[in-house]
């Protein structure tokens, strides 16, 4: 039998669909720890990129801590992880892969907005403190917005990877999308891996899309910037 | 590829004739003799499965060998039987420790023709071997068979001694075992067709390593060990009794090639080694390896040296 035709055999068998161990549950489980650990770096990245940036200081050092998230494998985090879980009572699954997935994603959301806020053109900042803004007025209304497209464009890419990396989490009990791809290799069987495989692709090309468009409608005078530039070439 | 290995041993073997005819009245030709026939003995390498105890047979199967002269390497399939196989077929491996039942049982597709008899099951299992040409060698005495236990505190709460008693009064209990068990007909399925109990929504996939971690810190609540595990004894766990025999006779053996099967010296050479092998002689050596964390050629060795093999 050809791999693909192992792989319709076993998406379209419904049993594989149903119960807790299907595919129907373990992708909301994928989704649902994906979208807390999003939620959970922005919260811890954002904020501290956002001020370091509008202050124009400590940026590397802080880049330089927030990248050891990077070179640190999500795997070997994992594996550390996961007894101390058991230890302390957080149990299999849920816990570790939420934190390697964090750790995961701060860094390109961090080096992003850091970098969106610092390169906001320093002559409108100086403008809007003429115009007596208040400092968090200048961050919420200028930098911020200014630097939205960047900002976001982190967020994604963050997101993506922590799809992708959530499959990693079978490895310590956690029953998402990747327990398909490691069960299938265990088991010898090609349309569950590749089942696995398939889902995680299509839901990060999904969110992928859903989230240009979030980009699109948050950030409209992009697309009037062009116009008005566009516009004035014309004699 | 095997042609050329076949025309290599038939040329040494030949020569090693011949010399030894020429030398029959010369002293000194013995030696010579000696050194062709080493030459032809064949190279062999060993596959370990992704648990300790297998690392630790292939590495008793690998220097027992090794000091008899031959020349053994080491190959980590990286996963369990299926990728044993398929290390067999790309010839990747020549040689493996395996277990009677479950392998029968495996390429049988499942169809249940293991017995609690050794010398009958593998016999059974050189029959299926023969398309795979592959033979399984000497039976040894040393059975390890997926054991499932629990806690004494959940024992003893539930009542439970045996997988009777887990059928009966083990409703909404979690089972955790390596990833195949969810297809082995010694675990998941075996209980539900055997004791009539269907635990395949309440299974948790873990790697074998954790297993113990996972049972220690209530995540789950049965857990699928080997029943040579040094932490079943160390520990406390219950071991629930197979009182319905689902559990086959897993005895250890060596697999190996056609080709190497065709060489009664090392034939026998394995033989040795394998008849040395015991129940105890595994728990002893799983112990040192999962709750002492001692390297299994160290392990190995220590063995080796305590039989007399080294």
């Amino acid at each position: 039998m050809s791999i693909t035709s192992e792989f319709v055999t076993y998406v379209t068998t419904s049993e594989h669909w149903n119960g807790e161990r299907g595919i129907l549950h373990r992708a909301i489980e994928h989704l649902r720890l994906s979208g807390i650990a999003v939620v959970a770096a922005a919260a811890i990245a954002l904020p501290v990129a956002i001020w370091l940036g509008h202050g124009r200081r400590g940026g590397f050092a802080a880049q330089s801590v927030v990248n050891v998230g990077r070179a640190v494998p999500s795997l070997a985090i994992l594996a550390l992880l996961f007894p101390l879980s058991l230890r302390y009572g957080f149990g299999l699954g849920f816990w570790p892969t939420l934190v390697a997935l964090v750790i995961l994603a701060v860094p390109p959301m961090f080096t992003n907005a850091y970098t969106a806020i610092r390169s906001v053109d320093p002559f409108v900042v100086e403008a809007s403190r003429g115009m007596g803004m208040r400092p968090f007025e200048v961050v919420t209304r200028v930098e911020v917005p200014n630097g939205l497209a960047l900002i976001l464009t982190g967020v994604r890419i963050a997101t993506l990877q922590v799809i992708a990396t959530a499959t990693l989490g079978a490895y310590v009990g956690f029953n998402g999308l990747g327990s398909f791809i490691n069960e299938g290799f265990r088991q010898q069987d090609n349309g569950k891996l590749l089942t696995g495989a398939v889902a995680v692709a299509l839901i990060a090309l999904l969110v992928d899309v859903a989230f240009g468009a979030v980009v699109r409608r948050a950030t409209p005078w992009r697309k009037l910037d062009l116009q008005v530039s566009t516009k004035g070439l014309q004699p | 590829m095997k042609r050329s290995i076949k025309a290599l041993t038939v040329i040494a073997l030949g020569l090693a004739l011949v010399t030894a005819a020429c030398g029959s009245d010369d002293d000194d030709n013995n030696d010579s003799a000696s050194t062709t026939a080493a030459a032809a003995k064949p190279k062999i390498k060993i596959g370990a499965q992704a648990f300790g105890e297998s690392k630790i047979l292939a590495e008793i199967y690998k220097q027992g060998l090794e000091a008899k002269g031959y020349d053994v390497s080491f190959h980590d399939v990286g996963g369990f039987r299926d990728l044993e196989m398929k290390a067999f077929e790309s010839g990747t491996i020549n040689f493996a420790p395996e277990y009677a039942a479950s392998m029968l049982e495996f390429l049988n597709g499942k169809k249940g023709e293991a017995t609690s008899n050794a010398g009958e099951t593998a016999e059974k299992l050189n029959v299926v071997l023969v398309p795979k040409k592959l033979k399984a060698l000497l039976v040894s005495p040393a059975v390890d068979t997926n054991a499932f236990v629990v806690k004494k505190a959940t024992a003893d709460r539930l009542g439970l001694k045996s997988l009777s008693d887990l059928a009966a009064k083990g409703e909404g209990l979690k089972i955790g075992g390596p990833s195949d068990c969810e297809t082995n007909p010694f675990c998941v399925p075996g209980l539900k067709t055997k004791y009539g109990v269907d635990f395949s929504a309440k299974f948790q996939a873990l790697e074998t390593g954790q297993i113990a971690q996972a049972l220690d810190a209530d995540s789950i609540d049965v857990a699928v060990l080997f029943s040579t595990d040094g932490r079943i004894k160390a520990k406390n766990y219950v071991l629930l009794q197979d009182d319905k025999s689902m559990l086959a006779a897993d005895n250890v053996l060596a697999v190996v090639t056609d080709e190497l099967a065709l060489d009664p010296d090392l034939v026998r050479e394995v033989a040795n080694i394998t008849r040395e092998l015991s129940t105890d002689a595994l728990i002893e050596m799983n112990k040192r390896f999962d709750i002492d964390k001692e390297d299994a050629a160290d392990i190995a060795k220590a063995f080796l040296t305590d039989v007399g093999l080294l």
